[in-house]
Order: structure tokens, then sequence, then C-alpha cells
């Protein structure tokens, strides 16, 4: 065999095996953009569902707890705040994400307070649909704490990605930029005091 | 596995003559015991022997039939205490750790109870969420499970809350039993990935081989037109025969070649690494043990305290 096509082969495997690296690491990296994309919209959509089951809420605590209309009127205005504020995961910065946290983070409070305040009386929470919109919301809280948690950790793979080599090469190329996950709460998520 | 139980039932009679079992353990995701990947037919977790044997077999039984009926796959989990004492959090993590439920219909269903934190909590699946939505799990635990609870009886507590949601979960039609059809696919696509990865490589080798001169003419390259394993007598281990032929003069020439592990023409495919999908937990322990397909949990469900 002359050296020729010796040296021939060898470039031909050296360029195959670069294609398919950056390939492969494109790919990847698309995949998990991709992600990361569907665990923001699955965090949005789990935010309008709990937005969705508030008007319900109000209605039933009013007809029970007429006199606590502040409480009623600040979870109303926190929700109206907190679902202007929807954003895409492409235009996601972080002071974006800070926003969006600190409204969702004001509704969780207003709701916490109005939930307290159903303690003092008797008869809503012993109605049926109130007890089931309670349950609801529960389990609506759940699935955001879970939604946000499996977001921060797509996103936390998708950084981890695009930062190591040679993927951060395909990912500068490409314009692969770094996404911002959830913050642990720093006040916001705090369970409401009480005050006397 | 007789012995296994007669063992299993020493250890538990000496757990409750031990005067040490008062200090219940704390149970957390890690350390409970999944009886359910010893045996496909136990659904119940039940370490600490808060339920009785009837409960726990006729839950069993109940379950088994859920499952092969309408792919639901369930685990109940009744303990004295668990880590941290919230049983949603216990739930969550257990569903992490072991993938409870079919990863096509993601249709896990975890109960969970903790007689001494006094604690409760059903999760659903995310493919279950509709067929048992938080209000009509918070309204079982309302009507059929606390009012048991309160009154200290775990048994009927468990039997008739599952009865329940046994109840609803067949009223739905969308739900069906397993099929593993899927799975099938996918292997045949990573054989065939494989394959094709192992192809190409025999394709180069081959190119690389071929590329002999023709002796008599010298004018072009030799090519395999043939080739055969034998055994040559007095040698030891399999041999390559080949037949190579000029295409311009038709010169034949014929090489034997000792066969190393390396060669692709023959036996040895060297092993294919498949790459695992979510599926299959973990399942140990004989032929009768089940794995969990790899389902997710997103928060569903309800609970609370009695």
């Amino acid at each position: 065999m002359s050296k020729g096509t010796i040296s021939l082969i060898v470039i031909g495997v050296v360029i195959l095996l670069l294609v398919g690296g950056a390939l492969t690491s494109y790919n990847g990296l698309v995949q998990k953009d991709e992600a990361a994309a569907t665990a923001w919209s699955n965090v949005q959509s789990q935010y309008q569902r709990r937005a969705d089951l508030i008007p319900n809420l109000v209605n039933t605590v009013k007809g029970y707890a007429k006199h606590e209309s502040g409480t009623l009127e600040s979870v109303v205005a926190a929700r109206a705040k907190a679902t202007q504020l929807t954003v895409n995961a492409d235009e996601l910065t972080p002071e974006k994400m800070k926003q969006l946290q600190a409204a969702q983070g004001e509704l969780s409070q207003a709701l916490g307070r109005l939930l307290m305040i159903t303690e003092n009386y008797p008869e809503l929470k012993a109605n049926e649909n109130f007890r089931d919109l309670q349950a609801q919301l529960e389990g609506t809280e759940n699935r955001i704490n879970e939604s946000r948690r499996q977001y921060n950790e797509v996103v936390k793979n998708y950084n981890v990605g695009i930062r190591s080599f040679p993927a951060n090469i395909v990912a500068g190329i490409f314009g692969f930029e770094k996404r911002t996950p959830f913050e642990a709460e720093a006040g916001a998520e705090k369970a409401p005091s009480v005050e006397f | 596995m007789r012995n296994l139980n007669h063992l299993a039932a020493i250890l538990l009679l000496c757990c409750l003559l031990c005067p040490l079992s008062l200090n219940a353990e704390k149970w957390t995701a890690e350390t409970l015991p999944m009886v359910y990947l010893q045996d496909a037919r136990r659904h119940v977790c039940n370490p600490d022997g808060v339920l009785d044997e009837a409960t726990v077999s006729s839950t069993d039984s109940l379950l088994t039939a859920l499952e092969k009926d309408k792919g639901v796959q369930t685990v109940v989990v009744a303990v004295k205490q668990i880590e941290g004492g919230d049983p949603y959090e216990f739930g969550m993590l257990l569903a992490r750790k072991h993938g409870i439920g079919s990863a096509k219909q993601n249709s896990g269903l975890i109960v969970v109870l903790a007689t001494e934190d006094r604690a409760y909590q059903i999760l659903t699946g995310t493919g279950l969420e509709g067929t048992l939505p938080d209000a009509i799990c918070s309204r079982i635990e309302r009507r059929v499970m606390v009012p048991r609870l309160k009154r200290g009886e775990w048994g009927p507590a468990i039997s008739e809350t599952m009865k329940a949601i046994d109840g609803y979960i067949r009223g739905d039609e969308s739900l069906t039993a397993e099929e593993d059809g899927e799975d099938d696919r996918s292997l045949a696509l990573e054989i065939l990935c494989g394959l094709i990865f192992v192809g190409f490589w025999t394709f180069l080798f081959v190119a690389l081989s071929v590329q002999q001169k023709c002796p008599k003419c010298k004018q072009a390259h030799l090519r395999v037109v043939k080739r055969q394993r034998v055994k040559i007598s007095n040698r030891p281990g399999w041999h390559m025969c080949e037949t190579l032929r000029c295409p311009r003069c038709g010169h034949e020439k014929v090489v034997y070649k000792e066969e190393n592990n390396n060669n692709f023409g023959g036996g040895a495919m060297g092993p294919i690494i498949l790459g695992g999908g979510r599926s299959s937990g973990g399942s140990f322990g004989g032929s009768f043990g089940g794995s969990f397909g790899g389902g997710m949990f997103g928060g569903g469900g309800a609970g609370g305290r009695f």
C-alpha cells in the first residue's frame, strides 16, 4: 500500500471523526435545549393552572367570609400581576426570571394568607366544594415545585453541556446561550408570617 | 424461597419480641425494602407490620389484577415513621428512585401511610391525573381513609381506600394494559445501529486489506472474491482462506491467514453496547421479580394529616 493512500485514508477518517463529533454534540445540544424549553413551558402551564383555580376559590370564600375583602382583593391583584408576566423560554434573562419569581411569590403569599383566614370559618371548611378546591390548590403548588425542580435539572444539564469541551465550540458557533435556572427564594416563597 | 420465608418470619418474630422495635425505623426512599422488585405480585410495603396479613394479601391481589387489566403500577407503603415526616416528599423520592408506572402511560400510583407521623398521601403519575384528579383523591381520603385512620384501623383504611381507587381507575376506558411492543422496537433499532457501526468498520477493514497489487500485470489491485473460514491440519484454531483475483488480467491468488480475535469476518462480533432506556428499574431475585417502567410523577394527588 502506498504512503499516499494511507495518508488519504487517515485524513478521511480524521475528517469523518471531526464532522461526526460536531454533529453529535450539536444534536445533543439541540436535544438539551428542547428539553429545557419543554420544562419551562411545563412550569408556565402549572402557574397558569394555579391562576385558573383562583377565581373559583375567591368566589367560594367570598360566600362565607364577607369581611375579608382586603385579603381577597390582594389575592386577585397578585393573580392579575402574575398572569400578566409570561415569558418565553428563549427570552428568559436573569432579570425577567427575578421579576417572574417575585410576582409568583407574591401570589403564593397572598394565597397563603387567604387559606389561613379560612381557618376561622368552620362552615367554609366543611364545604365540600371548598375542600376540593383546597386539594386542587395544594396539588398545584406541589406541581409547581416539581416542575421547577425538573426545569432546574434540565437547565443545569444544558448549561453544563454548552460549557464542556468540545461542545462549547459548537455552542459558540451556533449561538447556544446559558439558560437561567430558578434561584432558591430569598423571602418570596417563605411561608407567610402571622401578625397580631 | 421457602427458607427465605422462614428466615423472614423468624426475623419478624425477633423484631416483634425485641423491645428495641419500639424505636421504629424512620424509613427513607433508599432504605425502604421494595417488595415488588422481588415479587411482581406484591405491591404493599409493610416493613413495620402496620397492616395485618389479610389486608396485605387482599390488597396485593387487587393491585396485581389492576396492573394486569389497566396497566396501573401501584405501590402502597404503610410504615410507622418516615424521615422528615412528609409523605409527599417521601413518595416523590420513591417515584424518582424507582420510576414507578409505565413510561408510556405514566400510570404510576403511590399511596403512603405513616401511622406515627399521622400523615397520609396519594400520589398519581402524570398519566393518572385525569383519572384521579386531586379533588377525587382528596374525597377518597376524606370519606374513606381518614375516618378509619382516626379510629386506628390501619388495615381497613388501606384496603377500602384501594378499593375506592380501583373503582375509579376501572371506570376509565382510556387506560389499557401494558404492551411491550415499543420496547421491542427500540431494541431492534439499537441492534440495527450496532450492526451499521460494525458494518462500517468491517468495510474499512476490507477496504484496507484488499489493497494488494497484482503480481502478474502490476496494473490493478487484487480484490477478494471469496473468503472462507477453514481448519488447517496440524495448526490450532481457525484460518481465513481468501481468494484474491486481479480484475484486469484475471490472475488468482489464494492466501491463508491466521484468524485472530480482531477479525470481523467470522465468529466473534464483539460486544454491542446497548444504551439502556429508563425501563427496568432493576429487577432482581428470580423470575418472579417485577420491574418498574420509568413513569413520571408531576406532583399530583392529595394528602394530609389525621
